[in-house]
């Protein structure tokens, strides 16, 4: 069933984008079906692999041998993600018909989008680890090509390698953490022999589950650690988040599918899988709660004052990540998917929304635009409405998740007082989030007029750009509340299995609620006030929050520091390597060159062309031969002894 | 009679392959090489002869059968090589080897 929707993406070819449309419409049918399949018989697992390729086992190291097999696995964690993943595909499929109407390289991107989509569906049905690897890099690669679509634009194709680069070094973490979980559960844990055979979350039936007790040892700790370096290389979670803004460069649909609902929440299901297959030490727990308590806050510090409507999503988009490693770190990985869940559905609405604008406008820039709420009355509505998703007014759907996250997280704050500055952190988010997400929208769409006159007159897109957003929308008010169907409940209890979840979604504790949501509210009601009905709102030259905002429109300088970090080390590490390379290698390679040269040189001088001196080598050749044969030969048997 | 023993034959068999090998080391003469060589290749037809004979009746004339093969392979050699000293003459008007050692690097 799992290999179908993959094998129909995979076949993916020619120009029209109407067959991509049509064939992730059929995986997103096939998707939702296997999800409302698990939904309705909670706990079931199906699992299929084949054997890959199998090692004899050596003395000492595995009884038994170690197997790799590539399988698919549906279990309720993965048709969650699977939803998400075929439905934002289909949609943003749908979109880009419209949105990339004019762009060249049509079968580029849709080939790209397509093999994005199948990869992405592949890391979520893998069945184990091995394999998620391999899927995990194939959708890197896509992001790589995506975000490079415009390869024209120098900064298209440098923000591409720079998130190449930055993933890249989460990847290489991920790798490590997993040689070095495999080479504990190779050896000993409560799940021994699970890396003998091949990372397979379950076994028959069985989910392989994290042990109960969260070791102490420091070999899982430091693998965890890994692990969420990988997650964090993804997610854009600090430190290794800078990739993430700079990939808005490429196609805003792109943005909306990878940077926003999909390839970024792999991270984060990595992170969830991890925590439920691997399990964490309360080191590692420690670790990932300040990663994403911090990031949900210093990301939404700098959407505030970012001129790119664009980027300020994508700011909004590594704080919610925060939001998700949060939760998941504090030990409630399903919190995180639920999470994941509904703002893949208000992001990749928002994205849409300013795509739309971008498509009509042909500026990202906030600063440029205003009015638009009335040529484009069903942008304004759904930017709108994600806008509220995103802030976590209810009954939109950011409300129930983030209520969750923060209940949660919470929860936990007795047994770990260290959560609490991130606890804190996050809550502060919530405000930053309102307002600034609130600051983009009235910038564009409030007042009476654009503010550049020179940009042409709005409209809104084709149907096929209204559709998706009008699909959206009834997801970012509705996807919250699905946590009331029993289905969908069973969903995320199922996918656990663990301790850890808080007795029942969307009854999160009625206080903190009460407020998160004013600090939401407050949060639109100075974005309402400063920036509201085209009002621009602008600091004295004089104020003392101008280094401030310097400081935010630059990013912490993150960006500086690691160029310059980039350039000197890399520098000096390429001189130690040149100086390595010109003395030693190119030394031994010279000097052996040298001593052949002198060697040919003499060994020329033999070559007189007489036949005499040939005949005399020859003689001495053939007793060279007698002396071997008659001396050494008896000798060296005499010494060894032979047959 | 005098009793003949295998080691006489084999020693005048040994000298003249060191008169061949002397002659092949010192000989600057195309012709006079090839006679060196001739004498070397009798040197080793004459050792299966004297084997065949000595080992009795248990070989036959298998020893003999074969030097007579050896002395016809010596005698296209020959033709061979004079054919050799023939063009090599129209070359360089001279059979000195020590004047063809164009094939030097």
């Amino acid at each position: 069933m799992i290999i179908g929707v993959t094998g129909t993406r995979l076949r993916r070819f020619e120009y029209g984008g109407w067959i991509a449309v049509a064939l992730s419409g059929a995986a997103m049918v096939v998707g939702v079906l296997i999800a409302f399949g698990e939904a309705m018989s909670p706990g079931n697992y199906t699992n299929v692999q084949i054997t890959w390729f199998h090692v004899a086992g050596a003395p000492g190291t595995f009884p038994n041998g170690f197997t790799l097999v590539m399988g698919t696995l549906v279990d309720p964690i993965s048709s969650l993600m699977l939803v998400v993943v075929t439905v934002v595909g289909f949609v943003v499929m749908l979109y880009s018909i419209g949105y990339m109407h004019h762009d060249k390289g049509l079968p580029r991107y849709y080939a790209e989008l397509s093999l994005f989509l199948a990869a992405m569906n592949g890391l979520v049905i893998s069945n184990n680890l091995i394999e998620f690897f391999l899927f995990w890099e194939l959708v890197g690669l896509c992001s790589y090509f995506l975000i490079g679509f415009y390869y024209e634009k120098p900064s298209a194709a440098s923000a591409a390698k720079e998130a190449f680069l930055v993933t890249r070094i989460g990847d290489i973490m991920f790798l490590l953490g997993i040689f070095l979980y495999f080479s504990h559960y190779a050896t000993a844990g409560p799940n021994g022999g699970w890396a003998a055979n091949g990372f397979v979350f379950v076994h028959g039936t069985t989910p392989f589950l994290a042990p109960s007790i969260r070791g102490s040892s420091t070999l899982i700790t430091v693998a965890g650690i890994m692990i969420l370096g990988g997650a964090a290389g993804k997610s854009a979670q600090f430190p290794l988040h800078v990739w993430l803004p700079d990939a808005m460069e490429g196609p805003t649909t792109v943005s909306a599918l990878i940077h926003a609902a999909t390839m970024v929440a792999a991270g984060v299901y990595l992170l969830a899988v991890a925590s439920l297959f691997l399990g964490f030490t309360s080191f590692d727990s420690l670790v990932i709660v300040a990663i994403g308590g911090f990031t949900a806050f210093f990301a939404a510090t700098m959407a505030v004052v970012h001129p790119d409507i664009k980027r300020v999503i994508a700011y909004s988009t590594i704080s919610q990540l925060g939001y998700m490693v949060l939760a998941i770190g504090a030990g409630f990985a399903m919190v995180g998917l639920y999470h994941l869940f509904t703002h893949a559905f208000f992001k990749a609405l928002l994205f849409l929304a300013a795509g739309s604008v971008i498509h009509a406008l042909g500026t990202q820039d906030l600063f440029k635009m205003g009015g638009l709420k009335k040529p484009m009355k069903l942008t304004a509505a759904a930017f709108a409405i994600g806008g509220l998703a995103l802030a976590g007014i209810p009954p939109f759907a950011g409300f129930w998740s983030k209520d969750d996250v923060l209940s949660s997280v919470y929860s936990q704050l007795g047994a770990h007082p260290a959560y609490w500055p991130f606890f804190v952190m996050a809550f502060a988010a919530v405000f930053l989030t309102a307002y600034y997400i609130f600051r983009a929208w009235f910038l564009a769409f409030s007042g009476d007029r654009i503010r550049d006159p020179t940009l042409p007159a709005a409209h809104e897109g084709p149907w096929v750009m209204q559709v998706p957003l009008v699909i959206l929308s009834a997801f970012a008010v509705g996807a919250g509340l699905f946590v009331f169907l029993p289905g969908f409940q069973g969903l995320l209890l199922g996918g656990a299995g663990v301790a850890g979840i808080p007795p029942a979604y969307g009854t999160a504790d009625v206080f903190l609620s009460a407020v998160s949501v004013l600090l939401a509210a407050g949060g639109i009601g100075l974005a309402a006030l400063l920036w509201g009905n085209g009002r621009v709102f602008s600091l004295a030259d004089s104020s003392v929050a101008q280094p401030l905002r310097r400081l935010l429109l630059h990013r912490y300088y993150f960006k500086v520091g690691y160029d310059w970090i980039g350039a000197k080390g890399v520098y000096t590490v390429s001189r130690a390597a040149d100086f390595f390379d010109r003395y030693v290698i190119d030394g031994t390679v010279h000097g052996l060159e040298r001593m052949f040269g002198a060697m040919s040189d003499r060994l020329r001088r033999m070559q007189s062309g007489l036949v005499s001196d040939y005949a005399a080598y020859i003689v001495a050749g053939l007793l060279g031969l007698f002396a071997i044969l008659l001396v050494v030969a008896p000798f060296l048997i005499a010494r060894f002894g032979g047959s | 009679m005098t009793t003949l023993i295998l080691s006489g034959f084999l020693a005048l068999s040994a000298g003249l392959l060191a008169i061949s090998i002397f002659g092949i080391l010192t000989r600057r003469n195309f012709i006079l090489l090839l006679i060196a060589i001739e004498i070397g290749m009798n040197a080793a037809i004459l050792n299966f002869v004297y084997f065949a004979a000595f080992s009795g009746a248990t070989t036959g004339l298998d020893g003999q059968a074969i030097a007579v093969v050896l002395i016809g392979f010596a005698a296209t050699e020959i033709a061979v090589g004079l054919a050799i000293v023939l063009a090599l003459n129209r070359l360089k008007g001279s059979i000195n080897v020590a004047q063809a050692i164009e094939l030097k690097l």
